[in-house]
């Protein structure tokens, strides 16, 4: 087996990289892949919170780089998908505990058992960022419609061609589709206009996503969700399906466009 | 009713007027963007700079320290500016 092994990065913390790393860890699985997710934010552990999974901890990638554990005990199962894996950050320790050869090696090493090896970078342009990306064939940016978030995916995207991880894939995240219809939020031209990428997917921002993360079940689980949808989306183009992108649309009934209507009016209003 | 409607239609189009944000988000990214994919290490200026005096010192006379040279923002425009002083015309003549 020869899996693939995909960085998610942002540059700009708070974006949903852990977020996107869990939902498409867990929709691969769910497509019946064998995947590993590694969360390479040393010192600042999350994915497990995020999948429920915190406690299950007694290894970390720290210690089985160190070698004080062996591949399999460091490898904690998922609670409902059995070919889906974590290997969590180490909390306790810097992000100088690894270095970027350490890590390729482990990738290499379990890209002959997994079809899939997803890593969680940490936000930021330093000696994390540079471990997960040396070892990554592929890259996944996500960010968001805002100046911020884009501004650093586009040097993320700079740093990741002399790096030689060649055409990134986006993931344009939390979009509200309410304000990209009153033209007070990019869209996914606008996005893709300023950053000449290809675009992965698209994702509404979705209160679902968060009650999903409270319970440690990540929102691909819950199919009605837009979130959890446009993460399974993601998750089949990443393995080759071609899905088209997700439309995101604002919620068309009557009662949510006499929501819409009296909303702007509010706005107006405090503008006038 | 109908004048209630009337108004809530007239509201609706007043907020139609209202600046795009998302318009002046995607301007000023444009050029924060090509400011920071411009943002030349230190070794490039110099030698771009060398390379600028040469040519120029191939016509007139001038200062080699520059009185200005740097990459900025002019309005919606990124502009090199570059001021060199001339100290002789001279070589002008000689050049033609």
């Amino acid at each position: 087996m020869k899996g693939r092994t995909i960085v998610i990065t942002s540059g700009k913390g708070g974006v949903g990289k852990t977020t996107a790393t869990a939902n498409i860890g867990t929709g691969l699985a769910m497509r019946g892949q064998r995947v590993v997710v590694i969360d390479t934010d040393i010192g600042l552990r999350n994915l497990d919170v995020v999948m429920g999974l915190e406690n299950r901890i007694v290894y970390d990638l720290v210690n089985l780089i160190e070698g004080e554990c062996k591949l399999h005990q460091a490898l904690i199962r998922d609670k409902s998908q059995h070919e889906l894996y974590l290997i969590p950050a180490a909390q306790t320790r810097d992000k100088n505990s690894i270095d970027p050869d350490q890590l390729r090696e482990l990738c290499a090493q379990l890209e002959e058992e997994f079809d899939y090896v997803l890593m969680d970078c940490p936000a930021g342009i330093e000696q994390g960022f540079k471990n997960a990306v040396t070892a990554a064939k592929e890259a996944i940016i996500v960010t968001t419609p805002e100046v911020s978030a884009i501004r650093d995916a586009d040097r993320v995207i700079g740093l990741l061609e002399s790096a030689e991880l060649q055409r990134p894939k986006l993931i344009i995240n939390r979009i509200n589709p309410d304000m990209v219809k009153r033209g007070d939020m990019m869209d996914q031209r606008d996005v893709v206009s300023l950053l000449a990428v290809d675009v992965l997917g698209l994702v509404p921002a979705d209160e679902k996503t968060i009650t999903a993360a409270n319970k440690g079940v990540p929102v691909v689980h819950d199919k009605k969700a837009a979130a959890g949808a446009a993460f399974l989306r993601i998750a089949a183009r990443v393995d080759g399906d071609e899905v088209p992108l997700m439309e995101i649309e604002s919620k068309s009934g009557l009662l949510a466009k006499f929501k819409g209507l009296v909303g702007i009016n509010g706005s107006a209003y405090s503008h006038a | 009713m109908l004048e209630f409607l009337r108004w809530l239609l007239n509201q609706r189009d007043f907020s139609k007027e209202r600046e795009n944000t998302k318009d002046t988000a995607r301007q000023r990214l444009q050029l924060v963007l090509m400011h920071d994919r411009l943002d030349l290490p230190p070794e490039t200026m110099e030698s771009l700079k060398t390379e600028i005096y040469e040519v120029v010192s191939r016509y007139l006379v001038v200062e080699e320290d520059f009185m200005e040279f740097e990459i900025r923002r002019l309005d919606e425009l990124m502009v090199l500016v570059s001021n060199i002083q001339v100290k002789e015309l001279d070589r002008l003549v000689t050049a033609t």
